[in-house]
């Protein structure tokens, strides 16, 4: 199976303002000091914008930065 | 303009941070290790100070096992102890030393004894003898039943008692009985009547064979105990000695050591470790010592509350002179030594957690413990070297102070200033502000370059901008010599005058450049006189003196007379002059612990709770920040009140206008202004909020650029709030806003340094 470090559902209260579409669960990774994570976001289906909320980029998103930072 | 990430976490460099001899002999400078001066008096090493603190909070039990490290005959050693500590108790210097001996009688009256342990202990394989009674041979009984040796002891006397006896007059009948009790419970195998002259004969078949120095004799005339290892070589036998209680039981511990090493067929004058009393390097202070006078002991020595009333007159002798001060050490709790150990392992670790980061990049470089520790243990240096060798190994992370360096670059850059007094080409002096003043107090630098304009001749030209200090802080040593070489350049095109520093931790960086003149400001007025119109302050308040001028002398004299000519009345505080602690500015603490910084400011406004005056603008703007009244000194001189702290947006405005309306009003030049199609508009919880993240005005306009140009933003319909992002140099910004007719409402921000991308299958 393939691994997923987090996954978030947009549950349909999210939609790109640029393509005027809801926007869906996808695919995507972060990158950092040469390390990669596949997650699951928010994500465009049509221009492939990112969404990273809030609580994700405060909480596990920076927890993540400090402890790659240390390595 | 964008600073470089650390490069990936898998590429591993190493460096060392110091030589072996350097580590050991910095970490030598810190004493507080070392034993209590009373605990290095004692031959039998008893832990006098913490049977001094078991007593004091009345755990009696706790003290007797204190004791009873020592020996099991603890009626008897205490009865008979020469206590050669109390001559040594760090009191006896300013009134009476601690009774120590009579407390350690008193644990030895009243302290119960431990339950026995459970566990069965096994005996040892190699058997011992011992020959003789006397104060030697009980000790050794001792020594020898605790390290459970099989142990057979001849002695000429016909019973227990009377082997007690033997040596023991000095004790009372109760203690002669307790303690022959405590003998009757050892698992000793006595034969008693024994005539010692066979001697030779009965040894066979023991592994070991020990004597007390009488019973040598009595079989060779002539045995002689070398003391050092408490031995007869000739015999092979472990002889004992003669003298007092104390003697005797350091002779036995001597000697124990001696049985193990010959049960191991081992040379016994190798790896002894230290035995006997050692000296201590060991510094307390006394101040704050009270009671000085011991407490009165009756006949028959202290009762209880005699004895805990006298123990706690003790002052439990450490050296915490660097912790005292030091809100960063504290906040660690852990002393240089441990510090610098674990930050040189840190440093030397290759692959894995770097637990010491925080650590390292907390200190706030500012020397106060290198004045506050006797031995002059400087720790921001150490952090200052783990912090260079982490970015020559590319093991530094950006993100602690990267707002710093960029800050840094903003005011060496956009914000950079540097132009001669309108009227000359080449200028006699220059004043260099440093970039906090520009930042928390526009209208004051702009006040005192007029004045110094006026009144002093040969022209004085202005550089606006950072000395450098940020990236030297930061451990960036060649952001540091382009710094160097940046600020030289621009002051030679000013024809080398001499610098006029407004701030003392730019006139200390400015100070290290070869052949720079530097004087702070305050000197000069002080020479000048004050201004015409300089304010009063005519209350008492407390003077920070900024941890830029540690050791010097000259600022500090001046910086008071000046405060003197103001008319304000300096209370003393402690920790002042060249042991004042850091605001929390200093060594980008406040950029990459802003938990340590805050309790460094906190632990600076404790000491008084007057109105704070400094002369560093650093200084001064976190302690308005905690709420205090708090004025630079030349606020004061130039009655130009900066008022309410900026935020980070703010301080680079400050920076930025100033610079504008200088060039406008002294040299007539007019600046680009950057005008948007747009007008953004900040919620006071989008303020407060940027101000915490360190997420600046200018990012945000940043964003709403890109947003312009892209049309990229996420409609969020449960908050009714648009989102946009951008990414600007190593961090990602997100902005939540709502439109209005001519542009947006910001109502929150937040960041990431992580690259989001989408990715495929």
């Amino acid at each position: 199976m393939e691994k997923n470090y987090y996954t978030i559902d947009p549950l349909g209260k999210l939609s790109c303002a640029k393509c005027r579409v809801p926007l869906v669960k996808g695919k995507a990774k972060f990158m950092y000091l040469d390390n990669g994570f596949p997650v699951e976001l928010p994500v465009c289906p049509v221009c492939g914008f990112v969404y990273v909320p809030e609580e994700l980029a405060l909480g596990k998103v920076l927890a993540v930065e400090k402890a790659l930072e240390d390595k | 303009m964008i600073i470089e990430e650390r490069s990936s976490t898998h590429v591993y460099k190493q460096k060392r941070m110091l030589s072996k001899e350097a580590l050991a002999a910095v970490e030598s400078l810190c004493v507080h290790e070392q034993p209590a001066y009373c605990v290095a008096a004692c031959p039998l090493k008893l832990d006098a100070k913490a049977l001094m603190a078991a007593v004091a909070r009345g755990d009696w039990a706790g003290a007797r096992g204190i004791y009873e490290k020592v020996t099991p005959f603890t009626r008897l050693l205490s009865a008979g102890c020469e206590a050669p500590c109390e001559s040594k108790c760090r009191l006896s210097s300013l009134g009476d030393g601690i009774e120590i001996r009579e407390i350690e009688r008193a644990v030895a009256r009243f302290g119960e004894k431990a339950a026995a342990k459970g566990l069965l202990r096994f005996k040892k394989k190699k058997t011992v003898a011992l020959f003789g009674s006397g104060l030697f041979s009980i000790f050794l009984i001792g020594e020898l039943a605790r390290k459970a040796y099989p142990l057979t002891v001849f002695c000429a006397e016909p019973d227990l008692k009377s082997f007690m006896a033997r040596e023991t007059g000095f004790m009372d009948g109760e203690a002669l009985a307790a303690e022959t009790e405590t003998m009757a419970a050892l698992d000793v195998d006595f034969r008693f009547s024994t005539n010692l002259a066979r001697m030779d004969s009965l040894r066979a078949g023991f592994d070991v064979c020990c004597a007390s120095a009488g019973a040598a004799r009595q079989a060779w005339p002539g045995a002689r105990s070398d003391e050092r290892i408490m031995m007869f070589r000739e015999e092979n036998l472990v002889m004992g000695c003669e003298g007092g209680v104390t003697a005797a039981a350091f002779g036995a511990k001597k000697a124990a050591l001696t049985v193990d090493r010959l049960a191991q067929n081992l040379d016994p004058c190798n790896s002894r470790g230290e035995e006997g009393p050692c000296s201590t390097k060991l510094y307390t202070s006394t101040e704050g010592a009270e009671r000085l006078r011991k407490v009165a002991a009756g006949p028959e020595g202290y009762d209880k509350t005699g004895a805990e009333s006298e123990a706690g007159r003790c002052i439990q002798c450490r050296c915490e002179e660097c912790i005292k001060g030091c809100a960063y050490l504290r906040h660690y709790h852990k002393f240089p030594r441990i510090l610098t150990r674990e930050i040189y392992n840190n440093v030397s670790i290759i692959m894995g957690d770097h637990m010491m980061n925080k650590p390292i990049n907390a200190c706030s470089l500012c020397g106060q413990c290198s004045v506050t520790c006797p031995n002059g243990y400087d720790m921001g240096e150490i952090c200052h070297i783990a912090r260079q060798n982490m970015v020559a190994t590319d093991k530094m992370p950006l993100a602690p102070h990267e707002f710093a360096l960029m800050d840094m670059l903003f005011s060496n850059g956009e914000a950079f200033l540097c132009l001669p007094q309108p009227g000359y080409e080449k200028c006699r002096y220059v004043f260099f502000p440093g970039c906090q003043a520009s930042a928390v107090a526009p209208e004051t630098v702009k006040a005192a370059y007029k004045d110094l304009c006026s009144r002093l001749s040969g022209g004085v030209a202005l550089m606006l901008g950072c000395c450098g200090a940020i990236c030297d802080w930061a451990g960036r040593y060649e952001m540091y010599g382009e710094t160097v070489e940046f600020i030289d350049e621009k002051l030679r095109t000013l024809g080398s005058p001499e610098i006029i520093a407004g701030c003392p931790s730019c006139k200390k960086e400015l100070s290290a450049h070869e052949g720079l003149r530097v004087r702070g400001i305050w000197e000069l007025l002080c020479e000048l006189g004050l201004p015409e119109g300089a304010g009063r302050f005519e209350r008492p308040a407390a003077l920070h003196d900024s941890c830029g001028a540690r050791g010097d002398a000259e600022t500090q004299r001046a910086v008071r007379r000046l405060a003197e000519m103001l008319g304000c009345r300096l209370v003393d505080t402690d920790y002042s002059g060249d042991r004042s602690p850091c605001c929390g500015y200093g060594g980008l603490t406040a950029y990459a612990n802003p938990q340590v910084a805050r309790e460094m400011t906190q632990s600076c406004l404790q000491r008084s709770g007057e109105p704070y005056i400094s002369y560093c603008m650093a200084c001064r703007d976190r302690f308005a920040r905690e709420g205090r009244e708090s004025r630079h000194i030349l606020e004061l001189v130039y009655g130009t009140a900066a008022g309410a702290p900026p935020d980070i947006s703010r301080k680079r405005y400050n920076r930025l206008n100033l610079k504008r309306e200088l060039l406008k009003e002294l040299w007539g030049q007019e600046s680009e202004k950057v005008e948007r199609e747009y007008k953004l508009e900040f919620t006071d919880e989008a303020l407060e909020m940027m101000d915490r993240r360190m997420i600046l005005e200018s990012d945000v306009y940043a964003v709403m650029d890109g947003l312009r140009e892209t049309g990229e933003a996420v409609y969020d319909s449960e908050t009714d709030y648009l989102i946009a992002r951008r990414r600007l140099g190593n961090v990602t910004f997100w902005v939540k806003y709502r439109e209005k007719e001519d542009g947006y409402v910001v109502h929150r921000a937040y960041s990431h340094r992580m690259n989001v991308v989408q990715r495929q299958g």
